[in-house]
């Protein structure tokens, strides 16, 4: 047992953490915040010096690096700032699908396009009503390839996205026949608009998604025929141990920023480190961050170890989450009146936390999830 | 003894005000959300209808109503998720400090205003440094004749911007002895030569609320705009400060409740629906309701002790913390009831969510209510 970092790992770490101190302007962050808009330019260093899409194989340039990997930028990036850190780590939302499972043509013509900055991909899966299987959208087979009709709903960079990579149904009398399906958002039949306003998250766009007979090639199902539905699941568990990586890394940044104020700022003639109340809060801020970061690792390490450990994957995410929304409640508590203005640097962390909670599931479904894995179903 | 709190002409009161916001408030809310304010003449409109300051005395052009018809119409706005328009702390927090303390010409003077909603009042305590200890203000009022000359910066003041009579605590004495001895409240209308306000701050929430920056440089104001008398302003926002964390307490229980019901309701909608695959939390929802319960009970007998003139500042400070917490606590997870619509602005839920991160803070913070408490006890 060795609970330390490779060297590589902390290089990794210290790399992602540098570019983001260098790169995150903290005004620059509250004004894509305010004029909700996706931070393009940083977006496209972060491609341009290989943040982006660390898990893909070299010969479509990528690192071939693991999970955790991913996770220790997208840690770093949220710790720096919440906002620009889940726009970045969002921003190949879906890929996982096309390196795990998609051949070789798929890989080539998406993997670069993404490592390179070129554009970006998302996954559209959720539904009304939040029915995995089966989906409400259909892919219908005829001679050319298939016809898709339906709707997706909460898709994350909808509205920017080059590539929508779909989940839907193939056959109706088998709830898991589905399939996954690459799509160009520039094609006929697909209509995208904006879901509104949003708490948080702002510089992502999140859109709902019209298919009407969306016409396909066959060559753009990604992996095999009626797998699609436990491609979702592995990539559901992927995007699980990255939303703990958010988490952590949005926490650890109030608890930075908590920390620092309450050195800095005096009352009652002493620094408010001081005093108990505050001092309490810190303690429980670091355990949090502290227990969320183990579980969120070792989830990740499992992953790559081949073995997808599933209790520790649904804890990352619960634990995670919760801990990143009481870790910024906490943070603006210590800043005080200034934490609940804008201009504090903090409230964004707040409201953007509260997204991990409600992201992929919230926590009353994945304790049940969890509960159904250790009674044994 | 409380369950006698509201009778019925409370209950009139009550659905002639829920009317009235229907009609002029509501409908309208959203666009001052945008606007980040209140138009001038809601206040006036608010005060045509005798709902500012219906406490005062019939002599000041008030109603004469008992303060709980005032607690009223905060509960009424905050169930309705209006923060904006802080009707409660013109009414049953700044404007009490006229009302006690003020003598009879300056009642004469700006009650009639308060009422009518011509005047609208702020309290400015808050200094860049000067926080939760409030007796280390910096802002100084000099004596020169018959005015004081003011110099000093106040920040996150509510109304900040659409106020025209500001409470403003000074000092007056520097080191009298005692820091608490050096504080004076001293009024400041709009228009003092010296008086300036700066931005309009962005906030998590309560964005129509108008949250300034005010400014003093060699500011005038005649003598007689003292409150009271001099040096005893630490002691007198003490004395109010009860009602104050009583109405911040009535704030967050509506809006728990305001939250909860709305969030039950939705997934009782949910439920019937076909493809509706939400699992109701059944045991979060029922810890909740138990929560929002025992807060309802707690604070209704709070507002009963309170307008019968009993001290409750240990318990005012107990009710401010819990349920500005236990807001918090409900909203976030109603939020979560609500999947992935509960983080989109229109579901309102996530409004609440925003607004109710405000009430752990003002009104004096909940590590300070915990410090008062503490001293309650005697530890």
């Amino acid at each position: 047992m060795d609970f330390h970092l490779t060297t590589e790992q902390i290089d990794i770490q210290k790399a992602a953490s540098e570019f983001a101190k260098g790169e995150f302007d903290p005004d620059a962050a509250l004004d894509y915040d305010l004029r909700q808009q996706f931070p393009l330019t940083i977006w496209k260093k972060a491609c341009e010096l290989g943040f982006i899409g660390v898990c893909f194989p070299e010969e479509y340039g990528g690192q071939e690096l693991g999970l955790l990997e991913n996770a220790l930028i997208a840690e770093a990036f949220c710790r720096q700032d919440s906002g620009i850190g889940m726009a970045l780590a969002l921003s190949d939302f879906g890929s996982e699908m096309i390196v795990r499972n998609g051949n070789g043509d798929q890989k080539k013509r998406i993997l670069p396009f993404i490592v390179h900055g070129k554009g970006i991909v998302t996954s559209a899966f959720l539904e009304e009503g939040y029915f995995l299987a089966p989906l409400a959208t259909t892919a219908k087979i005829n001679k050319h390839g298939f016809i898709i009709n339906g709707m997706k709903y909460f898709v994350t960079l909808g509205s920017m996205a080059d590539y929508i990579i779909v989940v839907c149904q193939t056959r109706l009398d088998t709830p898991n026949a589905q399939n996954v399906v690459l799509l160009e958002r520039e094609i006929d039949g697909i209509e995208v608009s904006s879901m509104g306003e949003k708490v948080g998250m702002r510089m992502i766009p999140v859109d709902q998604v019209a298919f009407t007979n969306v016409r396909v090639p066959a060559e753009n199902i990604i992996g095999q025929e009626d797998t699609g539905y436990f491609q979702l699941q592995n990539f559901l568990n992927e995007m699980r141990i990255k939303t703990g990586a958010m988490g952590i890394g949005i926490a650890q940044g109030g608890l930075d920023k908590a920390l620092e104020y309450s050195k800095k700022r005096e009352q009652f003639g002493k620094p408010i480190a001081s005093f108990g109340a505050v001092r309490n809060k810190l303690a429980d801020m670091y355990m949090d961050v502290e227990m969320a970061r183990l579980i969120t690792y070792k989830a990740a390490w499992s992953f790559d170890q081949g073995k997808p450990d599933l209790r520790a994957i649904l804890m990352a995410k619960m634990i995670s989450s919760q801990t990143a929304y009481k870790t910024t409640y906490n943070a603006v508590q210590v800043h005080g009146g200034y934490g609940y203005m804008t201009e504090g640097h903090i409230e964004h962390f707040y409201r953007d936390a509260k997204v991990l909670d409600l992201f992929l599931e919230p926590g009353h479904i994945q304790r049940n999830m969890l509960a159904d894995e250790i009674l044994g179903r | 003894m409380h369950k006698n709190l509201y009778r019925k002409e409370h209950r009139l009161f009550r659905e002639r005000f829920k009317r009235f916001l229907s009609e002029e408030i509501i409908p309208f809310y959203d666009q001052w959300e945008k606007e980040g304010i209140i138009p001038k003449e809601v206040w006036k409109k608010m005060g045509m209808h005798g709902y500012l300051c219906p406490w005062v005395e019939k002599e000041y052009g008030g109603a004469g109503l008992g303060l709980e018809f005032s607690f009223i119409i905060t509960e009424e706005m905050a169930y309705a998720g209006v923060y904006g328009l802080m009707a409660g702390l013109h009414s049953d927090i700044v404007a009490p400090y006229i009302h006690t303390f003020g003598d009879k010409e300056q009642k004469k003077k700006w009650l009639p205003g308060c009422i009518s909603g011509e005047i609208i009042l702020a309290v400015a305590m808050t200094e860049p440094d000067a926080g939760s200890d409030l007796s280390s203000i910096r802002t100084t009022a000099k004596r020169d004749g018959d005015s004081y000359i003011i110099n000093g910066e106040k920040i996150y003041i509510s109304n900040g911007i659409l106020s025209n009579l500001i409470v403003v605590a000074c000092k007056t004495e520097i080191e009298s002895g005692s820091r608490y001895k050096d504080i004076s409240l001293i009024c400041v209308e709009d228009g003092s030569p010296g008086f300036s306000r700066g931005r309009n701050l962005e906030k998590t929430g309560w964005h129509s609320q108008d949250t300034g920056e005010l400014i003093f440089r060699d500011c005038q104001v005649p003598v007689s705009n003292l409150l009271g008398e001099e040096g005893k302003g630490f002691y007198y926002m003490m004395e109010k400060l009860q009602q104050e964390r009583l109405v911040s307490a009535i704030m967050s229980q509506a809006a728990a409740e305001a939250a909860f019901n709305m969030t039950l309701n939705y997934c009782k909608q949910r439920k019937g629906l076909k493809q509706a695959e939400i699992p109701i939390d059944i045991n979060g929802i029922t810890e909740m309701a138990t929560d929002i319960e025992i807060g309802r009970t707690f604070l209704n007998s709070l507002i009963y002790d309170h307008i019968n003139d009993e001290d409750i500042i240990k318990k005012v400070s107990m009710a401010k913390w819990w349920t500005s917490d236990m807001a918090n606590r409900i909203i976030s997870q109603c939020m979560e009831l609500y999947r992935d619509y509960g983080y989109l602005e229109d579901y309102k839920v996530g409004r609440f969510f925003r607004d109710v991160r405000a009430h752990p803070i003002y009104a004096g913070t909940n590590e300070i209510m915990k410090r008062i408490i503490g001293r309650k006890l005697g530890i």
